[in-house]
């Protein structure tokens, strides 16, 4: 039975990983990846890479909700900018830049355009909050989108038509195949939950969670809100910009469609499931928001056989369920998966002498 | 051209194929599968269910012909709610599933578009649609990807020519904002001014719950004699249309392929009076009640009395469904071509049996015998609505584009 | 300058319709402090019953002839001999449907009612009290639950329904440039306004408008003083989802009816913001400017524009005066 964890030095204190229990599931996980790159068959490598894509950007959507307590309902608009700020480097610098180089200039530039575009649209929670910020930003998404679509950027973003994507190119590895493209996905997402994990013991991060927990309290102890509003806005934007830059890898064209509201609000609805304001908490939301409609998916194949009767009701149940996910939550669970993990766990600890 | 290098992959993973095909003797699958998404879900639901009961009389019928060189099919649809991302999902899907996938039928402009550069190596196969978007008749970068019918800006230049042939001199463009509704006004426009043809309209509209009377009010102002209306199925533009016709406007309206489905026509008729009287458009196939409708009807009737007695289809098939079976028997026609000199069904050896396919008697989903040109079939001709038989008549000959 | 009164008068019949919609949302902020974003849904829903009712209902074979078409002997005889689409010959065509259009309206009614209690009752109740964020995202997986199950029950297929007034068209000159309008739509238009004006009347002055004031001023104090704070939320939803319905069937005869109804949502929840959260003035006067504004952007930049007018105009709003144009600023403690 664990009863604490024995720190003798500050440097243990300080740690990310600041039990071993936790450095053990990091290499599990990293193990288990390891397995699905080296075994996995197709269908699960394209499931693991829209869930890495889906992660990165979940995190980030994290930091500024979960962790600075800002409504955002428009971080798809991020994605949409860091896959076409892809596609258009690739387009732009292809001739400049060796091809083996291209990708790891690119995605640096992805994230960074989305960054200054988190902090423009984080600029209304200077003045606005709760309500009238998840607004603000959701009116950003629709902004982003029309002038993505619209005719005076078609010649680089493609317009309504979408755009063909580049394939990525590390030092001269051409990845060319999901498997590929799934480790470099994994790879950064890792590292994307580290890095979340590791902010939240910096100045910066503790000052996100004090403007959460009351942002006037937090000015009055110093804290700047401007700045560290913007701050928490371009992070989450760049973690989203590298969602989105891994995204227009992955696929091989990407329309603007793909990145409306809808994206918008699944990346809110799996940190609600998952737990807001805890590094794991978008890996349990990302998994579920993913695995239930693809679950609801394969019950229907197998019932419908190919027939289309049933398959006419897969997608309404499957809207429903995604209602539900979010609502059951909210109700029942408002810390999400986190929370009952963490249930889990205390029990198990403690067992046989107590429970719960 | 440009040769990048997926193109080069692609031309390299086409010569291995054929190189080594015929020296590859390969256990025969229990079954071929072809996959399809179809809006089953979303604005173009109704098109969709109705096409589902089509594709599964599609595969009883091939399999009661052998199947593809003696191995039966399975068609397995799948619903995309008209979402391009969706049905590309599917296909991933289909294709990590689905070992025997040989084809697949895709759904929307958009989806194919959005597939387009996947195809390539292992990734590709035959891959037949419901959309007539120009860009997809393109052997070149596009090989696996083929139209049932003429493309969208040829039914447009069709249609322009009409006009022009009537003595009109001015034409306005209604059109939804999806790449569906976009795909010919580009082309459109510099045909109509080839003709001489003024386009004093060009208007975009939302898919579905479209603002009709400001879209009216434009189309009135405009004062345009003819409107063509492209990018719809079965909303928006019956009610655009019965809008112009309370305002009393004289424009003559004309749809393309997917505006020009009979049942459709006439529940708008039961509804809302003949306001579709006149209206004309472009159609590839023969309707399903032509009167001398070939072999191929007669049995997709005979079979569709007994299997969907009851349902809308027992005595119908609608165009919609007419253009997903014969895009499929495109398919099915390629790959029995490719089966019958001993080849694997690969995407490759099928796009080059496409071509094959001139002079080809498709037992009567056309008037004559069709030809695959740049993987488009442009043959088709032009019908009108009347609203006191309800039924579309054609007004032209077969023609080829 | 006869254009510009065209997509004017055009805006403002948008407008109106917006003004309606919008209503919904305020009363139900202003009892219970939530901000609906499924209230498009809600609309949706309400288009979708007008539908069942006054067609669907009809049709069956067990409705009577009458309720289809009601056609008397004196109609047969004027109708005889009319032009198609003359404006005698529309009005006499939407008393024929007057009866299913009154079935229609009387059944979405009281559907969208007890829907609104339904989610009231299920799902909103629970979380009194709770945060902002949890609000919102509830009314946002609502969303997602209306709009699947509405297309469980209604396979979605854009369909005519019966308009609400005579659809004749109305033809003048101004300023030398013909004016083109639709009947239906002045009348719809009078409608909203109607109804826009009446609840603003009666959350003044009766009784149980008087308890939502009071409730949205403060809810403990509303509560010891012996309004039944639950009735007043349950009140604002119903009163909610009836307008939402009545919008709804004015927006399915407009624009044909379909899933995307529920999208109108978040461009009047733009309006809302715009105005005010609590200003019925404010948001009146924020749903008529998006109207025109859209219209004169559909004039002169095309549909496209047109559809983010809205946003741009909140984010404009809400950057300069943060709580909309007349909403009442927000005093916080610590």
């Amino acid at each position: 039975m664990i009863t604490g964890n024995l720190k003798s030095s500050y440097a243990t204190d300080e740690q990310v990983l600041n039990n071993r229990w936790k450095r053990l599931f990091l290499w599990l996980c990293i193990a288990g990846l390891g397995l699905i790159a080296a075994f996995g068959n197709n269908y699960i490598i394209l499931i693991a890479c829209q869930m890495g894509i889906m992660l990165i950007a979940v995190t980030g959507v994290n930091v500024v909700i979960g962790y600075t307590g800002l409504m955002s309902l428009g971080h798809a608009a991020f994605l949409a900018i860091g896959a076409y700020a892809v596609v258009i480097f690739h387009n732009a610098a292809g001739a400049i830049i060796p091809e083996s180089l291209l990708t790891l200039a690119a995605i640096p530039f992805a994230v960074l355009v989305s960054a200054i575009a988190g902090v423009i649209v984080g600029l209304p929670s200077l003045r606005v909050k709760g309500l009238y910020l998840a607004v603000a930003t959701l009116s950003a998404n629709f902004i982003v989108l029309f002038l993505i679509e619209e005719s005076f950027s078609a010649p680089w973003t493609g317009g309504v038509n979408g755009i063909n994507t580049p394939t990525p190119n590390l030092l001269g590895w051409e990845m060319d195949t999901r498997r590929e493209q799934f480790v470099l996905i994994a790879t950064l997402a890792v590292l994307g939950l580290l890095a979340a994990q590791n902010l939240f013991r910096t100045r910066v991060g503790r000052a996100f969670i004090a403007i959460r927990d009351r942002d006037y309290s937090a000015e009055i102890l110093g804290i700047s809100l401007y700045r560290y509003k913007l701050i928490s806005f371009a992070i989450s934007a760049a973690y989203c910009g590298l969602a989105g830059a891994l995204f227009a890898y992955f696929y091989a064209r990407i329309l603007p469609e793909q990145f409306e509201l809808h994206l918008s609000l699944m990346l809110v609805a799996a940190i609600i499931v998952g737990g807001m304001g805890r590094t794991m908490g978008p890996v349990f939301g990302v998994i579920i928001i993913v695995m239930v409609p693809e679950l609801i998916k394969v019950v229907f194949g197998a019932l419908a056989g190919g027939g289309a009767e049933l398959a006419m009701i897969r997608a309404p149940i499957q809207e429903i369920a995604f209602g539900a996910l979010i609502v059951g939550f909210l109700l029942f669970e408002p810390f999400g998966i986190t929370q009952i993990v963490d249930r889990g766990l205390r029990a198990l600890n403690r067992w046989p002498f107590a429970r719960g | 051209m440009r040769l990048n290098r997926r193109h080069f992959l692609a031309t390299s993973a086409a010569a291995t194929a054929t190189l080594g095909a015929p020296t590859l003797l390969r256990a025969q699958p229990a079954e071929y599968v072809i996959g399809a998404s179809l809006p089953l879900t979303g604005p173009f639901a109704t098109a969709g269910q109705m096409v589902a009961p089509a594709l599964r009389m599609f595969e009883a019928l091939v399999n009661e012909d052998g199947g593809i060189g003696g191995v039966p099919i399975r068609v397995t649809a799948e619903d995309s709610g008209y979402i391009p991302a969706n049905a590309l999902a599917n296909y991933q899907r289909s294709l990590a599933t689905e070992p025997n996938l040989v084809m697949y039928f895709g759904d929307s402009t958009g989806f194919m578009k959005l597939v387009a550069p996947e195809l390539r190596g292992p990734n590709a196969r035959l891959m037949g649609s419901t959309s007539f978007a120009s860009e997809l008749a393109d052997p070149v970068n596009n090989p696996y990807q083929y139209l049932p019918g003429p493309s969208y800006e040829d039914q447009f230049d069709i249609l322009l020519q009409q006009v022009k042939d009537e003595g009109g001199s001015s034409v306005a463009f209604i059109f939804s904002n999806t790449e569906f509704g976009r795909d010919p006004i580009a082309h459109g426009r510099a045909r109509a001014e080839e003709l001489g043809l003024q386009v004093v309209l060009e208007e975009a509209t939302r898919e579905q719950g479209a603002d009709i009377p400001t879209h009216v009010t434009r189309l009135a102002q405009s004062g345009a004699e003819y409107c063509i209306l492209q990018g719809y199925v079965t909303g928006v533009w019956p009610q655009l249309i019965g809008g112009a016709r309370q305002f009393g406007l004289p424009t003559r309206f004309m749809g393309t392929f997917w505006g020009m489905e009979n049942a459709i026509a006439d529940r708008v008729t039961a509804e809302a009076g003949p306001i579709l009287d006149g209206y004309s458009g472009v159609m590839p196939y023969k309707y399903f009640y032509d009167p001398e409708r070939g072999p191929v009807y007669e049995r997709f009737a005979a079979f569709q009395k007994t299997a969907f007695a009851g349902t809308p289809l027992e005595n119908y098939m609608p165009t919609w469904g007419i253009q997903a079976l014969f895009s499929l028997t495109i398919g099915i026609e390629a790959l029995r071509r490719v089966a019958d000199k001993g080849l694997e069904l690969t995407a490759d050896n099928a796009a080059e049996a496409l071509s094959e396919l001139q002079d080809w008697d498709t037992g009567g989903f056309f008037g004559v015998p069709v030809s695959m040109v740049d993987n488009k079939i442009g043959t088709g001709r032009v019908y009108q609505y009347s609203a006191e038989t309800r039924l579309f008549t054609p007004t032209s000959d077969w023609f080829t584009v | 300058m006869g254009q510009l009164l065209q997509y004017g008068i055009n805006g403002l019949m948008a407008g109106a319709i917006y003004a309606l919609i919008a209503v919904g949302i305020v009363s139900v902020f202003k009892a219970t402090r939530v901000v609906n974003f499924a209230h498009g849904y809600l609309i949706m829903f309400g288009a979708y019953f007008y539908f069942t009712f006054a067609v669907l209902v009809p049709q069956a074979a067990w409705a009577p002839e009458w309720l289809q078409s009601w056609r008397p002997d004196w109609m047969i005889e004027m109708r005889e001999g009319l032009p198609m689409f003359s404006p005698l010959a529309a009005v006499l065509d939407w008393l024929a449907n007057g009866p299913r259009i009154l079935l229609g309206l009387a059944g979405a009614l009281i559907c969208n009612a007890l829907l609104g209690l339904l989610i009231e009752r299920t799902l909103m109740r629970p979380l009194m009290g709770q945060s902002v964020f949890a609000m919102i995202m509830l009314t946002v997986g609502l969303i997602s639950i209306l709009s699947g199950s509405a297309q469980l029950i209604w396979t979605s297929d854009a369909e005519f329904v019966p308009a609400l007034a005579p659809n004749t068209p109305i033809r003048f000159e101004l300023f030398g440039q013909m004016i083109f309008l639709f009947g239906a739509d002045l009348a719809n238009m009078v409608i909203a306004l109607v109804i826009f004006a009446a609840i603003v009347a009666m959350v003044r002055y009766t009784k149980s408008g008087v308890a939502i004031r009071a409730t949205a001023e403060d809810q403990s104090t509303a509560y010891s003083m012996g309004i039944s704070v639950p009735k007043v939320f349950s009140r604002a939803w119903v009163l909610a989802s009836t307008t939402g319905a009545i919008a709804g069937a004015i927006l399915a005869t407009r624009n044909g009816i379909s899933p995307a109804l529920g999208l109108f949502g978040f461009s009047v929840l733009a309006i809302v913001l715009m105005g005010g959260l609590d200003s019925y003035l404010g948001v009146f006067l924020a749903a008529m400017i998006v109207g025109v504004l859209e219209a004169l952007a559909q004039w002169q930049l095309g549909g496209e524009w047109a559809e983010i007018v809205p946003y741009v105009a909140v984010l404009l709003v809400i950057l300069i005066r943060p709580h909309g144009l007349f909403g009442t600023r927000e005093i916080e403690r610590i």
